[in-house]
Parts: structure tokens; sequence; C-alpha cells
């Protein structure tokens, strides 16, 4: 039998060696959170993945659960629960009846709450910019190019505002905040309701597209003159301008906790059923109300292998989950009783 | 061009100091191009240098990455290595027999149709796009049983396996036929001549090979995003679920607005800059030394 | 004939009489399993595709490949493989065309113009350059290339050639067609040059030194000799560097900024079959869109075969078998 050569004993024991290291590196270095082994994952919406990943370690301590979430966006997570790829799926986007009787026997939960801010990048210029639904579908029609545009000026009279052109970054992916965002555009403007629509992925006329919240904030972070949009927290962690939204009673709101939760006001009573609310450009009684605010659901089937660790795991997400040390920062707001009331009688009929 | 005119030219010496111009100006392009591609490839390899270096530290490999959206503090990729090492292991459990067998099987058993018409699927397979194979183990293994390291094995494994096979294949042709006869000759069994009298000699080949196969997967991401990028934050080594893998963390990093996520994405490119470079440079390099092996061997 | 070391035919059959051994009969079984795994691979690979596209392919049919459309909105929903068809088009072509002269330059330095100290090094820094993963490329063109191409190129390449649609307004945010070429550029360069660098070394010795004996000089030796030799062989290199900037999803992706038209503006966003598999499947909205990212997947397939098989055409008709290493395709 030949011999195998020195050269490639030597190089096989480097190759092991070298795996064998950063296997134990990577095991020694790894966090001590002692969970009890039950893995919960779940897929979707980036607009809620900054709460649910501040979760995370809250869930391994008080429950004992491993909690993954992966956020691919709202039609991602849509599909991984419908193809039981994931224990739970999260979407802003409420589902339509044909996904409902997709996902076959599932129920949609609201279980957070906050706004899509409307973020530019324009050194110089200050922060809380005024803009109204008008003009912001105008933006992204394409039919308003320049920062300096009369439309632009006249919401913001006294602000030197410069000639750069705007760039739109949008979502590529399939997203529950654009669907909360071309809501509220289709809302406001009829050319934008009849050109475009509403969805989760549209057919957008002009910008650049990112994939996920993150993707958008990385284009509106290296693009000067650029508009995005994405849940209010990406805003904050980015340190980026955004505006003050215009709503029906002719306030400019921002999107904060009293914004959101003045225009959560104006839906308190979910759907029969789907369990649904749209809180997307509030009527005129709600002075205080940012119109771009939106309720995002976790969807789940109603019968599951993992049963118990759902209902414990949602019970947990709905009450404990909404207190201030998790949801102030992100500028999330705690659901209010009445839909919590609702909320958990749907997780109670989870069952294995 | 016809080789006629340029005799005729040539013996004449036909418009010499032109034709020497044009000579001149045509050896200068050359120059002009290798600078033009060599500085592009070489600018490519010493940014992600210059940019991986500095951020290169331990807590890459050791921390997990942070959960907790305002979190800072140190944070590292220690799943997505740990999820790449067990990926690509598992690949190469899965395509190194299966290369070698359809090797053996083409050199030692089959027909000459049989042996072109294989050769031609190998190529072909090896010319699918990754991302193809991707959308194709997703709709396989992934659709109605959820994402696993398993299938990004297996994703892996057939982007794999026509390198691995062209490898063992070239070495097998080398290995003299003499060698066989003598051992059958002696009334060992053909298979027992092919496993041990045969296969021993293409040792070195079948390394090179599967390490440039390898040094291919390590780095391949499309595949993996279809079956094994929905995971969490913590460290896994159970090929069972999905786990984190380099190339895909890169991709969701480069994507994130925060520089912070750009300094751990340049470090881990840097890293699998090397690892590639390194195992392809190996593999050559090993491919050369055993090729000139068995040759003077003869 | 059998080439050295395949094992000729006669010790394929067993010796007339001898019983046949249950262990080579095993070995063949499972070689063979093996091999036709292989080859069926393709065909599965073709048939999944087909199956998870069926919904779009018969509600668009054929029509969907000249349709410029993607929009998901319920209601609204057409979807069309046209714009990418065009982004592809436009991304690969240009990007070989603009790889080939720079890798048949590289070739040709490294074969006769290098001094002998540069060639090896040189050639293996050519070489392992080709095996640097594709997400890296990405990585380096959205954060280095593109602000570079935004901040200088594209801004001079505009005030200077604007009159050409190709050069128009130039992009704002450093993801565009022309961020997209350059990245493939340098993708398909290393392939195309070290394959065609071995084509030219092997070019035989006597006829390079015969022509030179003649007293043509060396670009005359080169047009002359050299190139007709590798003719065959350079066309099937640069088909399949067409091939691997065809298939590359994840650089695209990363570099070229979505959208659904056809614009002439290189500076504008656009998107190739890849990237737009890359960028929306994962997030598809509905099942008819998610057909049609797969009817686009099976688009893709057929261009990379085509690729693939006209590669190894031309290789065969060409009729020498110059080691080409048609191993080197493959995309990212």
């Amino acid at each position: 039998m030949p011999k195998v050569g020195t050269l490639t004993r030597i190089l096989a024991l480097a190759i092991v060696a070298a795996t064998v290291a950063v296997a134990a590196a990577t095991t020694a270095g790894a966090s001590s959170t002692k969970t009890s082994g039950t893995t919960i994952s779940g897929a979707g919406s980036t607009f809620v993945s900054p709460l649910v990943s501040t979760w995370v370690p809250a869930v391994g301590g008080a429950l004992g659960y491993e909690l993954q979430y992966s956020a691919i966006g709202s039609s991602g997570g849509i599909n991984a629960i419908t193809g039981r790829t994931v224990d739970f799926g999260a979407s802003d986007a409420p589902l339509s009846p044909d996904q409902f009787t997709a996902c076959k026997g599932c129920t949609q939960i609201p279980w957070a709450l906050a706004a899509t801010s409307v973020m530019y990048n324009l050194p110089g210029v200050k922060n809380l910019l005024h803009m109204d639904g008008a003009t912001l579908a105008k933006i992204f029609l394409g039919q308003v190019t320049q920062w300096d545009d009369p439309a632009i000026k006249k919401l913001n009279p006294g602000v030197n505002l410069p000639s750069t052109k705007i760039t739109i970054a949008h979502r590529s992916d399939g997203s529950g905040t654009t669907y909360n965002f071309t809501d509220y555009l289709s809302k406001v403007s009829p050319a934008w309701k009849s050109q475009i629509g509403v969805g989760t992925s549209v057919n957008w006329p002009v910008g650049v597209g990112g994939r996920g919240s993150a993707g958008v904030s990385a284009l509106v972070a290296q693009t000067q003159g650029s508009i995005g949009y994405a849940d209010v927290a990406f805003a904050l962690k980015n340190h980026f301008s955004y505006f003050a939204m215009k709503n029906l009673n002719g306030k400019y709101a921002t999107p904060g906790a009293k914004g959101i939760l003045a225009a959560a006001m104006s839906d308190v009573k979910p759907t029969a059923g789907t369990n649904e609310l749209s809180i997307v450009n509030p009527p005129k009684k709600f002075p205080l109300a940012y119109p771009i605010s939106t309720y995002t659901y976790v969807i789940v089937p109603l019968q599951s292998s993992k049963a118990p660790d759902l209902r414990k795991f949602l019970f947990w997400a709905v009450t404990h989950g909404q207190e201030a040390k998790y949801t102030a920062p992100l500028r999330f707001v705690p659901i209010p009783k009445s839909v919590l009331v609702v909320a958990e009688k749907a997780i109670a009929k989870i069952h294995s | 061009m016809s080789s006629h005119n340029l005799t005729r030219a040539a013996l004449r010496s036909e418009g010499l100091p032109r034709r020497r111009a044009k000579n001149r100006a045509m050896e200068a392009l050359a120059w002009l191009a290798a600078a033009v591609a060599m500085g592009l490839l070489v600018l490519v390899v010493w940014s992600v240098a210059r940019r991986g270096w500095s951020e290169l530290n331990l807590d890459l490999i050791t921390k997990t990455p942070a959960s907790g959206f305002l979190a800072t503090g140190k944070q590292g990729l220690a799943n997505a290595f740990a999820g790449t090492l067990v990926i690509v292991a598992v690949a190469t459990l899965m395509a190194l027999p299966t290369g070698i067998l359809v090797a053996v099987y083409l050199n030692e058993f089959a027909p000459a149709a049989v042996r072109g018409a294989v050769s031609v699927a190998l190529d072909v397979l090896n010319g699918v796009p990754a991302i193809v194979i991707g959308i194709f183990v997703y709709g396989l293994f992934v659709l109605g049983h959820g994402q696993s390291a398993l299938a990004g094995s297996f994703a892996l494994a057939v982007i794999m396996l026509p390198l691995v096979a062209r490898s063992t294949m070239e070495v097998l042709a080398l290995v003299p036929s003499s060698l066989r006869e003598a051992s059958l000759a002696l009334g060992i069994p053909r298979w027992r001549t092919t496993l041990s009298v045969v296969l021993p000699q293409t040792v070195g080949g079948i390394v090179t090979g599967t390490t440039l196969a390898v040094a291919r997967a390590a780095g391949e991401t499309a595949p993996l995003l279809f079956t094994s990028s929905i995971v969490g934050t913590q460290l896994h080594w159970n090929p069972h679920h999905a786990l984190q893998s380099v190339p895909v963390a890169i991709f969701e990093l480069s994507e994130s607005p925060d520089p912070q996520d750009h300094a751990r994405a340049w470090a881990a490119a840097l890293i699998l800059l090397l690892f590639s470079l390194f195992a392809s440079l190996g593999g050559r390099w090993l491919a050369t030394r055993s090729r000139r092996r068995i040759a003077t061997s003869r | 004939m059998s080439a050295a070391g395949i094992t000729p035919d006669a010790t394929r059959r067993p010796f007339a009489g001898r019983r046949v051994r249950f262990g080579d009969l095993a070995l063949q079984g499972v070689a063979g399993a093996a091999a036709a795994a292989a080859t069926g691979l393709v065909g599965l690979i073709a048939w999944k595709l087909i199956e998870g596209a069926w919904p779009s392919i018969t509600k668009f049919g054929v029509h969907f490949v000249t349709r410029v459309a993607w929009n998901p909105v319920i209601g609204k929903e057409a979807f069309g493989a046209a714009s990418f068809l065009f982004g592809t088009a436009v991304t690969s072509l240009i990007a070989l065309a603009l790889a080939a002269p720079l890798a048949i330059g590289v070739a040709l330095f490294l074969t006769e113009l290098a001094p002998r100290a540069l060639r090896a090094p040189v050639t293996a820094l050519v070489e392992t350059l080709a095996a640097i993963p594709s997400v890296v490329i990405g990585l380096w063109g959205i954060y280095v290339l593109g602000p570079i191409l935004r901040d200088h190129v594209e801004p001079s390449l505009h005030s200077a050639l604007g009159f050409i649609p190709l050069f128009g307004p130039p992009s704002s945010s450093g993801s565009s067609i022309f961020t997209a070429i350059v990245v493939l550029t340098i993708m398909i360069l290393p392939i195309v040059a070290s394959i065609t660098r071995e084509l030219f070394l092997g070019v035989p010795r006597e006829q390079k030194e015969g022509a030179l004996a003649l007293g043509t000089t060396r670009w005359e030796m080169v047009r002359g000799v050299m190139f007709p030799y590798a003719r065959g062989g350079i066309a099937a290199a640069l088909i399949l560097g067409l091939g691997r900037a065809v298939g590359e999803a994840i650089a695209v992706t990363q570099v070229i900024g979505g959208g659904v038209f056809i614009h002439w503006n290189l500076f504008d966003t656009g998107d190739t079959l890849a990237s737009k598999i890359a960028a929306s499947y994962q997030g598809a909205a509905t099942n008819l869109e998610v057909a049609s990212l797969v009817y686009l997947a099976l688009i893709l397939l057929v261009f990379s075969l085509l690729a693939n098989l006209s590669a190894q055409w031309v290789v065969r008709r060409v009729g020498r078998r110059q080691g080409i290493g048609l191993n080197r395709g493959g995309a990212g």
C-alpha cells in the first residue's frame, strides 16, 4: 500500500487542528444563557424585529425558551408560517382571505403597536421637517424630484432647502411596512391609489430597493438627499431625521408615543375573526395622531405541537413584553386593554 | 489573416518600421491591459484586507451576535463560523464519496458512450447557477419540512460534486493500466483492485479536488439563503436545524446601516477571503505536485 | 484506443468461464448508481423548476418573456421577465466586452511579455482571484466601488459623453447597472484570463518560433499563429465567462438597486434575472409571485445550459483536447 505523503499528513493534521480550534473557541465564548432547550422559532416582519430581538434574552431568562427570530419581511413570515417552516410568523400586513385559507387554520393576533417613520438624509437641514400626504405621494410617484420644490417649501416656510435631488429608498422584498406606507398613500392620494395601490410589494415608479428595513436604512444612510420609510426604531438607531406628518386635523404629528397612542384610539375593536385593526390616517377628532401608525400581528397555527410553549410565550409577549423597559426606547406603545383582551382570548385557543 | 501574406511580408521585410511600431503599440496595450486587470483585482483584495484587518479580533469567532436592537457591547459571529463548519463538513461527507464513485464508474466500468454522456452532464451541472440550485433544493427539501443545515449541505454538495468527480477522474486516468493489469493477473478481484490498488494512488488528486471544492462551497451564499437562513443569534451545532453561515452573515451585514455591522462584515470577509485563497492556492499546488509525482513514478 | 489509465475494454469483461464476483457487481452497481444520480440531477432540477413555475407558466405562457411588469398588488397582478432579461443581457454582455480584451491582454502578458520571474506569482494571483467569494466582491462593490463610481466616475462620464443615452444622469446612491457591470467584469476576468493563458501555453513552440524565424514581429506572430490556434478555446472561454456573469446573483443584487423597467441609462438602477430572484424570493408576497420567480429561475437555467453546452460544443468541434479545464464554470 503506498504511503500517504508526509506533507499530506501534516496538512491533514493542520486542518483537523484548525477545525477543532475554531470549534472550541466558538463554544467556549458562547453566551451562557441557560435555556431549557425548547426553541421557539419565528420569522417575518422587520418592523417588529427591534422589539422581538429585545425580548430574546428576556424570554430566555423568564421562561427558559430560546427565541429565534429572523427578520425576512412580512411576506416572508407569512410564507414561512404557511409552510410551517417556523413556529410563528410576524406580519404588519393583515392576512388576506386567500392567505388565511392557504395558512390552513391560522390565527392572527395583534401583539405590538408602533409607527412607520418617513426618514430622510439631508445634512445641514433640521429634523422634523413638515410633510403632508399629498406631497409625499407626489414625491414617491416621481413628480416632485428636488428638495427645493415649491410644494415642500410651502410646507416649511423659513427653512433653507437645498436643491439636492431626492432619491427614494423603498423595500425590494414583501414588506408589511410597505403595506402600511402604501395604505397611507392610497388614502391621501387618489393618484397613488389608482396608479400604484396598496400592497406588501408594489410597482415602485422610482427609487432604489433595499432588503428589509435594515436595507432601506442603509440606503438612506449612504445617499444624500434620500427619503425612505421604516419602523421608527430604525430611524432612532441610525440617528436619522424624519418628517412630522400632517394629519387630518391639520396638525403635524411625530411618530412618538403620543402620536401612536392617539392614532390607536381611532380603532380599538379588532375585527371579529381576523382580529384586524386599521389606524392609518385617523379622522379629524384625533389631533395628536400620527397618521402612519400600525398594529403588527403574530400569526400562529391554531393547532401546533408546541402549543403550551407558544401560549406561554405569546401571553408573555402581550403582557410583560409590552412593559416600558422593552417598548419605550424603541417607540413601541403597549397595546390597549381592549386589544389585549381579544389577543388573550385568541392565544387561549391554541391547542395541541 | 492570411499566412501567405504574413510570410511574404516577413520575408521581404516589407514596411518594417511601420510593423515594428505596430508591434510596440500592441505590446504596450498588452502591458496596459495586464496592469488594469491586475490593478483591479489587487485593489479588491487590498481593500478587503485593509478594512478587515483593523476589525479582526478574537471576539469575532468567540462571541455571538447581540440580541436586542439597541444593544451595544462585544459581539461576534461565532454562530456563523460554527454553522459554516458544520454545513461544509456535512456537504463534503455527501459529495466526496459520491464524486469518487462517479469517477470510478466513469473510468473503470463505463463504456465510452456512457462516459461521454455523464461527462457532459457533470459539466452542465457545474455550470448551473448556484441560485438555481438553491431554489431547487428549497422546492425539494425545505417546502413543507422547514429549513435545515442538512438541506443547505445538500445544495452545497450538488455544487461540489462535479469538482470532486472531475479531479478524481483526472488522477484516475493518470494511474497506469499496467498497475491494474498486474493486480488482476495476481487474481485480485476487480473491486478489490479498484479500491485497494488504484484508488490509493489517487489520494493526492482527491485531496486537491476536495480542497478546491471546499473552497468554493464555503463561499457560496445563494443556496444557503433559501435553505438555512432563518436563524437566531445563539450558537448551535445541530445540522437538523437551520444554522447561520459566514457568507449569509456577511450578506446580511452588508445591507445593514450600522457601521459596526460593516466592521464585522469586513473582518469576516477577510477571513473568508484568506480561507478561499489559501485553499485554492494550496489545492492547485497539491495538484501540480501530485501530477508530477505520478508522472515520474511511471 | 484507450488513454493511459482508462481501463481497456479487455479487462472490463470478466474472463470467460469465471463467475462474476459479487464484489465486482456491487461496486459497479453502487458506482453506477452514483453516476446515474449525478446525470439525473440536471433533469431533476429542471423538473422541479417547471413544477414550481407551473402556476405562472399556465397563467402567462410564453408572453411572460416579453412583458415588462412585476406587480404583486392583489388585483393588479402582472409578472413578466422582459426587464430582467434586458438587465441580464446588458450587464453580462458589456461586462464580457470589457473583460475579454483585458483577459486576453493578461494572458498574452503572462505567456509572452512578462519577465520570467514575474510569471509564476502573477499567474498564481490570477488563478486564486477566481476563488474570491461573490459576497465579498459584493461587499466591496457597495462600500468601495459604489461611492467611487457615484462621486467621480459617473459624473465625469456624464459630462464628457452625456449625449449618448447610455451615460445619462449619474446615480445618487452608488447602486446602478454600471456598478454591476464593473463587478461582473472583475468576476469574469480571472476565469477567462486563466483559460486563455493555458490555451496560449498550448500553442506549439515550433509554429511560434517558425513565424518569428521568418521575420514577423511578435505581434504579427500572435495575430497569425496564436490567435488562430486558440480561437476556438477563447470562444469557449468567453461563453463560459458569459454563463458565469448571467448566473451571478449575490454580488449583483448587492449593487444593482432593483427596478422593473427598461432604461438605456447605465447609471440607473435595474435588475437581472438572478438578482431579482435573490432579492425577492424570501419575501414574495403571493403564490403567483413565487411561481413567477421560479419561472425566472427556469429561464436562467435554460440560459446557463445553452451557454455551457455551446461552450462544450465549441471545444469539441475545435477537436483538440487542450486541457481547458471546463471545470472553471459555475456562478455564485
